[in-house]
């Protein structure tokens, strides 16, 4: 479903943010990137959303490279940032329907999505107002109800669980869980190692812009007796 | 204090690192280009303050430069300042973070001022500078009152931008827990303008009975109290410019007491008005009305670039203001009397109508420039329509559309005040309009060039993202020179009509702007997809 083959990202030329990364993510799976602050997860995801372009290397999605048919590979997944930073001077209600324009979604599918995702996140009564009236993690909902809508193949998450309640994250993990057995893929950066340790099939760790380790959990732990955080400190420690 | 100056000194960069940005970046023709810009305006202002220099010095009272040059100053930074305090204390985004910090309110407040001041005196030193330096030097150096002058000049946005704070602030805490307080915030500042205006303008007006003109210009600083009488404080200054201690010391106090006023006020301005404007939830619209409604890609697109500058005072009033540029002339030259109907009459006139007319229409395109900051205005939420599934071409198409459709609705606007008031025939019409559409394609294809090549996404303050840096500059010196070029080649034809002409131009619009999109669409698309935000 995502393959990164050699991607690099330089913002200058004296450092890698991204270095030599390659990756590949099959249909139905939920991959957890994680790693420390600044080791490149979100340069590494804006790379495969087409925000960015790499200096070095390849992204293909559903067989489709993105710089080369950007249109089409952009069709098969969404995305929501680890800021939701959106245009707020528009409803709730407008951001979603513009959103369902922008993916095609028809009109009985949507007001089925929309009220569907919407209700579970406790949004639904504020739709009708101004998104800049909405709190930080209200945006967030948003957000994911907009990303969810179009029912992507790749589901993108920056950070997703950062700045929702203990409520909103439960029912984000069902939803990631649910989408993945209807057949959809999930790639999500996350500093939340006990939610990466449940949810997630494959673990990619990134470390200063290397790829560390990518790899079944029971796999990395070499199945010793330890704590994902164990391995995740030892595997990100500064020398 | 030393708070006061570090937090000055914050928003003073923040204000004007835009305009810098990029500069040196392996580009020195736009280093160049902006030492450029500056000298590519004071030259048209210093011939102003020559030509009314030497009208006034020919009467034997050189002196009335410096008031006339001053009157026009203030009027000038009343219209630059509003938008301006606006932007930087009700709609920039850094207000929460230093209302957090340990500081006195009055410091916020005239560290605020700070960087408008700046700005304006910059513009200060474009128009009443050249008039003080003109004062001083010609007809030999005379130290005293170029000194005096140029403390003068350093004092001259004072007045009006400490009169404007004092209006505007507690307006806007007025409307500040309002539904509609952007809609308010445009309308009154409008009308703000307005007042100003006619207030002026009746000042000027005021009809003096024949005797007492007579004895006014039987004194000995007749005209000067003519003149400046609409403002007091040009009186004042231009005495002291002359050496006078007693007007020098009134025109320092009135300084001095406006700035005690806004110390005194302080408190008030910041907790009504600053806070609770940026506390309450005005501007919030709801309706309770959950729609499911489907619309083609390019309305949603278009409707989201438009809706960036109508949700946000700033961008709107901006483009209002520049887009109606000819109407406020219009209407402050024809109260002035320095027009009526019977000059677009006159024979004299009657050829250059249509160049005027053409010139009206296509103002919007001119001065408003809204192709040259529509991925500027989206700031950080530019990454939005990027990972959208449309192409990078229909991305900037889109833009452009969005720009085209607001130019147009204000030339349209023009157009029909201006034949309304112009004895304009249907053919002259028609060729305006025709000249209005291909130079408006032109420059708004050449403007989101530059835009993409310098997109600056990272600002605070509203103000930044659409006048405050080169990319309006740099759009204004585009026009300049294709200006300048069709000015030479009006000299160079033989003495063809305005219909013919106007012909021309357009061709070479239309040949101009094809080349222009041709790039853009082959070099241009690649540059837009690497912008970083
Ligand atoms: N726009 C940018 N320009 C230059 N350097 C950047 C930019 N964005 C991120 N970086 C650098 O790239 C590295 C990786 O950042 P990022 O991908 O945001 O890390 P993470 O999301 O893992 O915390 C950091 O060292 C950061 O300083
Ligand atoms: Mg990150």
């Amino acid at each position: 479903m995502l393959v990164l083959k050699n991607v690099t990202k330089a913002y200058d030329k004296s450092k890698r943010a991204v270095d030599n990364i390659s990756l590949e993510i099959k249909k139905g799976e939920i991959i957890g990137f994680i790693g420390p602050n600044g080791a490149g997860k979100t340069t590494t995801i804006k790379m495969i959303t087409g925000i960015l372009s790499p200096t070095e290397g390849s992204i293909i999605i559903n067989g489709v490279d993105i710089s080369k048919a950007p249109v089409k590979a952009k069709k098969n997944f969404t995305y929501v940032p680890d800021h939701p930073a959106i245009f707020d001077a528009i409803k709730g209600i407008d951001y979603l329907n513009f959103i369902a324009d922008m993916y095609e979604v028809s009109l009985k599918d949507r007001r089925k999505k929309i009220e569907r995702f919407t209700k579970a996140f406790q949004i639904y009564d504020a739709l009708p107002k101004t998104i800049n009236s909405y709190s930080h993690g209200m945006r967030q909902k948003l957000l994911l109800s907009g990303a969810l809508l179009p029912n992507p193949n790749l589901f993108i998450l920056d950070e997703p669980l950062v700045g929702l309640d203990p409520h909103s994250a439960k029912i984000l993990k069902d939803l990631m869980r649910e989408h993945c057995e209807n057949g959809g893929t999930i790639f999500f950066s996350s500093h939340v190692l006990e939610v990466v340790e449940n949810l997630c099939h494959r673990v990619a760790i990134i470390n200063k812009g290397k790829l560390v380790a990518c790899d079944k959990l029971e796999t990395i732990k070499k199945n010793k007796n330890i704590t994902l955080e164990e391995v995740f400190l030892e595997m990100t420690k500064n020398e | 204090m030393n708070k006061f100056i570090s937090l000055t000194k914050i928003q003073v960069f923040d204000f004007f690192s835009k305009y810098t940005q990029h500069l040196n970046l392996n580009n020195r023709w736009l280093k160049k280009l902006a030492i450029l810009i500056p000298v590519l305006l004071i030259i048209p202002a210093f011939n102003l303050a020559l030509s009314i220099y030497k009208v006034f010095s020919s009467i034997g009272i050189p002196e009335l430069t410096i008031t006339y040059m001053y009157i026009g100053n203030v009027m000038m930074i009343f219209f630059a300042c509003i938008p301006l305090i606006i932007s930087n204390f009700f709609y920039s985004k850094d207000l929460m973070f230093i209302a957090s910090l340990p500081l006195k309110e009055e410091s916020i407040i005239f560290s605020k001022l700070a960087s408008v001041y700046l700005y304006l005196l910059a513009i200060a030193c474009l128009f009443f500078g050249t008039a003080v330096i003109a004062y001083g030097i010609i007809g030999g150096i005379q130290p005293l009152p170029l000194i005096i002058g140029i403390i003068a000049l350093i004092m001259s946005p004072l007045i009006p931008m400490l009169l404007a704070t004092l209006v505007i602030i507690p307006f806007m805490s007025i409307i500040a827990g309002g539904k509609r307080r952007n809609l308010m915030a445009i309308g009154g500042n409008i009308l703000l303008l307005m007042l100003i205006l006619l207030i002026q303008i009746t000042l000027t007006r005021v009809e003096i009975d024949p005797e007492g003109f007579t004895n006014l210009m039987l004194q000995e600083d007749g005209l000067l109290k003519l003149i400046g009488r609409g403002f007091p404080p040009s009186i004042w200054l231009t005495k002291m410019i002359q050496g006078s201690f007693l007007y020098g010391g009134l025109f320092i106090l009135l300084h001095i007491i406006l700035l005690y006023a806004l110390k005194l006020m302080s408190h008030f301005l910041y907790n009504r008005a600053l806070m609770s404007f940026n506390q309450s939830d005005g501007g919030v619209i709801s309706n309770n009305n959950i729609y499911y409604k489907s619309r083609s890609r390019g309305f949603q697109l278009i409707k989201r670039h438009i809706l960036i500058i109508f949700s946000n005072p700033v961008f709107t009033l901006n483009t209002v203001l520049t887009m109606l540029v000819p109407i406020l002339m219009f209407i402050i030259m024809s109260f002035t009397g320095q027009l009526n109907n019977e000059i677009f009459r006159s024979e004299a006139i009657a050829p250059y109508l249509i160049y005027l007319y053409a010139g009206i229409v296509t103002t919007p395109a001119i001065i408003g420039n809204l192709s040259a900051t529509v991925i500027t205005r989206e700031g950080k939420t530019f990454w939005e329509t990027r990972v959208l599934p449309i192409t990078t071409a229909e991305n900037i198409r889109y833009r452009v559309y969005s720009t085209l459709i607001i130019s147009f609705i204000g030339s349209i606007i023009l157009a029909l005040a201006a034949a309304a008031y112009l004895p304009i025939s249907l053919d002259m019409m028609g060729i305006g309009l025709l000249f209005c559409i291909t130079a408006t394609l032109l420059f708004s294809t050449i403007d989101i060039a530059i835009n993409i090549e310098r997109p600056i996404l990272n600002w605070t303050s509203p103000t930044t993202a659409v006048k405050n840096n080169l990319n309006v500059m740099i759009s204004l010196v585009v026009r300049l020179v294709i200006g300048g070029a069709f000015y030479i080649l009006y000299g160079l034809m033989p003495n063809y009509s305005g219909h013919t002409i106007l012909l021309i131009y357009s061709l070479i619009s239309i040949v101009l702007f094809i080349a222009v999109y041709y790039v853009i669409t082959r070099w241009y698309i690649d540059k837009f997809d690497s912008i970083i935000y």
